[in-house]
């Protein structure tokens, strides 16, 4: 074909981490939670994908999906409405032993004969826990060059306190890698070193017919997960080459880095580095632009359209939508769309989900360390 | 499949009077009110009152037009069967002709009109900024049996004869049309938006066509040769928000109004009647601690650090430290360097105003004219632009320009 698209399909994984946000998740998925005053976050590894010629993407959704296919439509906005590949959202196949996926084998079991089907060499997969804008291009072309069977992407960052603090029960792995120049020669599961490790970014790219052929033997056995079941145990016979990701990235391990990762875009560095290279697509609303009325006093804000502002802001970022009445003190907050702040409220350190209200007059104060948060369509 | 209704919309005219904001750009391309271009409210109107399809009639500097109307799927005008479509004039075996005037572009697409056959023809104008329900528009033209109707607006009685004025009996039938008469019979002002009965519309755009002496024009020609057959003319008074923003000042105005929709009337925040735009994809807008932001509309992928006082800011406006912002329209990707003093103006698209220089000035009485930037321009750094400049080519550092 004449055109300079990766030969590469997309996989993604909108449900990965759910449990690390069970506040945010408990209507939504991953993919769907707001982030970055427009976006959800699955926008990013979307639009990264479709920025470098990636144009045949499945998601493959588990539950409490909802949200995300009113998110992502048609694929319109990220340009996915194609004849030939385009946007393909895989719902789980209820049968007679209604089970959803546990693993992202048995996610790529129930997808094998579209696999099958499909023409690109290559395959890139992807969680949606982490706002980033990755260069999908990059990530294949080092996949070829190195001649690896699998490449990982990875960033050297401390573990975040979100994933140390998971249970040993808990079914969530997060993974680092021992290297070896480029070569992962040891996946650690759960580890709990601190200092800058290796950590996955669980975004893979490899070929097709191989992926087919490493997930039919793993289901056939009864295998779950890809990196602890297919990727630890096979390291001395598969070549698994490791990409350093030098992106800006902001991965969502609980509310407190939610609230964080949110807040470090009032700072230009981060927010241009972020939205500084290829554009994020997303869900277009239609709102007018935002209004500041006389009264109003805006300080370190980011705000989306649609806002209607008559009161302080200071250090927060608005999402699309969002109301605030005359006298009412907003102070650190992220506050999701359409969420209403009415006349002489005052809020610090909080979070409200989509369409929440707050009651003239009400004051709610949370700290830096744990900011309070109102769940979707709540009236305070 | 016959549709009830279709829209033609004309967006031919050139804007002369918006001058260096028209010299590459079709007038109804003319971005307005943050994140808008005026073509957005015709075509908004259209899809909110149910109509499907629109042809729009181009022919001046058409290229920003063509892109940004696309497919049409900003406005939902997608269609498989109608949707929008471009219409510039085009040769035909008999030879080619230029839109001759406004009765003419519809003439010529005929042909386009046909494929859909409908009953009424709405005519509509790409240089308004107005918000009207056309359905309701046509529900009167039903009601009254009408052949024609044309939507009016009452205007002051002393500004009425810059107007094409309508005068008419007690049942709203028009009795007589008056082009900016010097004594004016009627305060009822056309505002350029009719609806025909296709079959009529049809039969008098042949008859003027065929007539060597005619300017081929919907207010000089076609409206008295329905008159003067005594036709079922009807005025259908609209009482919302309008207004033509055909030169600087009314263009200025007019952006002005949307920072005060309590008194001028023209809600953008609404959200049963939403106008429709192509996005600019970009983040939301950024307010550092240093910037004091007052009485401004402010859209996607701004980033203020300076003084906006009572301003519009289109997308991906930046607006340096110690810059000076206030009444004033700023157009997209636009740059205002650090210490600049911006007022009482209009800046184009992608133009940087240099560091400490000075454009338009606050005016000392009511009336002050509205200093314009043309799109793409550069003024250097100390420059001066004057309160009644019109800068369409790049200003030297330090250079002055009245």
């Amino acid at each position: 074909m004449v055109n300079s698209n990766s030969d590469a399909l997309g996989i993604i994984f909108p449900n990965s981490y759910d449990s690390l946000v069970p506040e945010l998740v408990s209507e939504r998925l991953m993919a769907s939670i707001p982030f970055a005053g427009r976006y959800r976050l699955v926008d990013f590894i979307l639009s990264s994908m479709v920025n470098c010629g990636i144009d045949n993407i499945s998601i493959i959704v588990r539950q409490n999906y909802h949200s995300l296919l009113d998110h992502l439509g048609s694929g319109r906005e990220w340009d996915l409405t194609r004849k030939n590949g385009g946007l393909n959202i895989v719902p789980p196949f209820a049968d007679k032993a209604v089970k959803v996926y546990g693993g992202r084998v048995e996610a790529l079991a129930s997808i094998l004969h579209f696999l099958r089907s499909q023409k690109e060499k290559y395959v890139v997969l992807s969680d949606a826990n982490i706002a980033v804008n990755f260069d999908f291009k990059d990530f294949v072309n080092s996949h070829i060059e190195s001649g690896a069977d699998v490449t990982v992407a990875y960033v050297r960052e401390e573990l975040p306190a979100g994933l140390l603090k998971l249970r040993p029960e808990s079914k969530v792995f997060y993974y680092t890698l021992n290297l070896n120049q480029d070569h992962v020669e040891k996946i650690y599961i759960n580890p709990t070193m601190s200092g800058p490790q290796n950590l996955s970014m669980n975004i893979y790219a490899m070929e097709r017919e191989r992926l087919i052929d490493e997930i039919k033997t793993a289901f056939v056995r009864g295998h779950i997960y890809f990196e602890r079941d297919i990727l630890a145990p096979q390291l001395d016979k598969l070549h698994v080459h490791a990409y350093e990701c030098q992106s800006y990235t902001a991965r969502i391990s609980d509310m407190k880095s939610y609230f964080d990762e949110n807040m470090k875009l009032l700072y230009d560095e981060n927010l241009d580095a972020l939205f500084s290279g290829n554009p994020i697509y997303t869900k277009i609303r239609d709102d007018n632009p935002t209004r500041y009325i006389p009264g109003a006093i805006a300080k370190n804000v980011m705000a989306a359209d649609g806002c209607i502002i008559e009161g302080e802001v200071e250090n927060s970022i608005l999402f699309r939508g969002v109301k605030v009445g005359k006298g009412a003190k907003i102070k650190n907050c992220v506050l999701m769309q359409d969420t209403i702040v009415e006349d002489g409220a005052s809020l610090e350190y909080f979070i409200s989900d989509k369409n929440v209200t707050i009651t003239a007059g009400k004051v709610i104060k949370g700290t830096d360390t744990f900011p309070v948060y109102a769940a979707k369509r709540q009236v305070v | 499949m016959a549709k009830e209704m279709i829209a033609m919309l004309l967006a031919g005219g050139q804007g002369s009077r918006l001058y260096a904001l028209t010299q590459k750009l079709a007038k109804p391309a003319v971005p307005f009110g943050g994140k808008y271009r005026i073509i957005d409210f015709p075509l908004s109107n259209c899809i909110n009152s149910g109509i499907d399809t629109v042809g729009i009639l181009t022919q001046y500097q058409p290229l920003v037009l063509n892109e940004y109307i696309g497919n049409g799927q900003p406005w939902d005008l997608d269609r498989l069967h109608g949707g929008v479509h471009v219409l510039p004039p085009y040769q035909q075996a008999s030879g080619s002709d230029w839109y001759k005037g406004t009765a003419n572009a519809i003439y010529q697409n005929i042909s386009f009109i046909e494929r859909y056959n409908p009953q009424y023809v709405i005519i509509l104008s790409g240089d308004q900024i107005c918000k009207q329900d056309y359905s309701d528009f046509l529900r009167f033209h039903k009601e009254k049996n009408a052949e024609f109707s044309v939507a009016v607006m009452e205007v002051p009685w002393e500004e009425a004869p810059r107007f094409g004025l309508m005068v008419t009996d007690e049942n709203d039938k028009i009795t007589e049309f008056q082009e900016k008469p010097k004594n004016p019979k009627s305060n009822l002002a056309s505002m350029g938006i009719y609806i025909f009965n296709w079959d009529i519309l049809k039969k008098y755009l042949i008859e003027d066509e065929a007539d060597p002496e005619s300017e081929n024009d919907f207010g000089n020609n076609i409206i008295p040769n329905l008159l003067r057959d005594n036709r079922n003319m009807y005025a259908y008074h609209f009482s919302g928000y309008w207004k033509d923003v055909g030169t600087i000042s009314s263009l200025w105005e007019a952006n002005m109004e949307v920072l005060d929709p309590e008194h001028s009337g023209i809600n953008l925040f609404d959200d049963d009647w939403k106008i429709y735009s192509r996005n600019s994809g970009m983040t939301g807008h950024k307010i550092t601690g240093s910037a004091i932001v007052e009485n401004s509309m402010i859209t996607d992928g701004c980033r203020i650090a300076g003084d906006v006082k009572h301003s519009i800011l289109f997308a991906g406006v930046r607006v340096e430290p110690g810059a000076k912002v206030q009444d004033a329209v700023i157009m997209g990707g636009t740059v205002i360097k650090a210490g600049a003093v911006v007022e009482h103006c209009i800046i184009a698209e992608n133009v940087v105003i240099g560091e400490n220089a000075q454009v338009g000035a606050m005016p000392d009485a009511d009336e002050g004219s509205v200093a314009t930037v043309g799109p793409g321009i550069y003024v250097g750094a100390n420059a001066k632009i004057g309160p009644n400049a019109m800068v369409s080519q790049n200003v030297k550092g330090g250079e002055e320009q009245w």
